[in-house]
């Protein structure tokens, strides 16, 4: 039988040094030439999920206590949880091995459904200002925290991870269709700063220091 | 001037990201004794007030939320309340 494969909603075009299969994705580790910030890189291959209930305030995915006021997000064991409303979160896996999916029906695996990006390096923001109006460095919000709203007019999910000079970052998810535009968008902005696309490695240790 | 809706969820955002449902009828009328004609009315017939009126938006770019807000429709600015003034 013939083994199935998962591909990217994203490519870059540059080259690849290093890729790694997993779950039938192929993943790229490092790019050539990756220089030394900002950074791009696609995340598509992580797992994500959605969970709806009535009864959000007492569900605990995978151990981790979901924020109670929508908006808010918590970074714990790799796993990213942001409240969206009252009845739905949406978790990432950022990090870390393989999660097993939760076998209650109120989750939602949406990996393939949407295409997953983080932008990272010290002018992030000032990247993300050419793109959206929202104030992804809002000194009154403790990050990590979550934004619904347009960026490079495109409906996202965007979570600040962090606004703390070479650390800061964020995530973001939208339409598995918009891919290509969003990271051509990205990329265009970017290009004054210095911004290349990166392998998962980025990503990785990235998370690892916050 | 430039509309803003303050969305339950998200707060003051830029209208734009919004999608207008129609200004607030009250409650779908009784099927019982409801004639085409008052059911026509109430589908299709506005009061279109010049003032302070209660309006359904959805967060079209961002939570998808329903909710309702007060307009002044003269000024298109958000009121906090029905009976807010300038």
């Amino acid at each position: 039988m013939k083994d199935i494969k998962r591909y990217s909603p994203v490519e870059f075009k540059v080259t690849p040094l290093k890729i790694e299969t997993r779950d039938h994705w192929d993943v790229v580790m490092e790019y050539h030439n990756e220089g030394d910030g900002p950074w791009l890189v696609d995340l598509s291959h992580r797992t994500r999920l959605d969970l709806q209930t009535g009864n959000l305030d007492a569900k605990k995915p995978f151990g981790i206590t979901i924020p109670a006021t929508p908006g808010q997000s918590v970074l714990e064991n790799g796993l990213l949880i942001n409240r969206m409303n009252g009845i739905q979160s949406s978790i990432y896996h950022l990090a870390g091995d393989a999660i097993e999916m939760p076998g209650e029906t109120e989750y939602t695996e949406i990996t393939e459904a949407s295409v997953f990006l983080a932008i990272m390096g010290e002018s992030v923001f000032a990247i993300c200002e050419k793109l959206s109006a929202l104030d992804f460095m809002d000194k009154n919000r403790e990050t990590p925290f979550l934004y619904q709203g347009p960026f490079s007019h495109v409906p996202c999910q965007i979570v600040t991870l962090s606004r703390e000079a070479e650390k800061s970052g964020v995530v973001l998810t939208c339409s598995r269709g918009y891919a290509k535009v969003m990271v051509d968008a990205i990329l265009h902005a970017g290009e004054e700063f210095g911004l290349k696309p990166a392998g998962e490695k980025r990503v990785t240790d990235w998370i690892s220091s916050l | 001037m430039a509309l803003t809706i303050t969305c339950p969820i998200c707060g003051k955002r830029n209208g734009y990201e919004f999608r207008y449902g129609g200004e607030e009828k009250g409650p779908r009328p009784d099927e019982k004794d409801l004639t085409p004609e008052s059911w026509c009315d109430y589908v299709h017939m506005n009061k279109c007030v010049a003032g302070v009126q209660q309006e359904w938006w959805f967060h079209r770019d961002g939570c998808g939320s329903w909710f309702t807000i007060f307009r002044d429709t003269t000024t298109n600015l958000e009121k906090e309340t029905p009976e807010a003034k300038e």
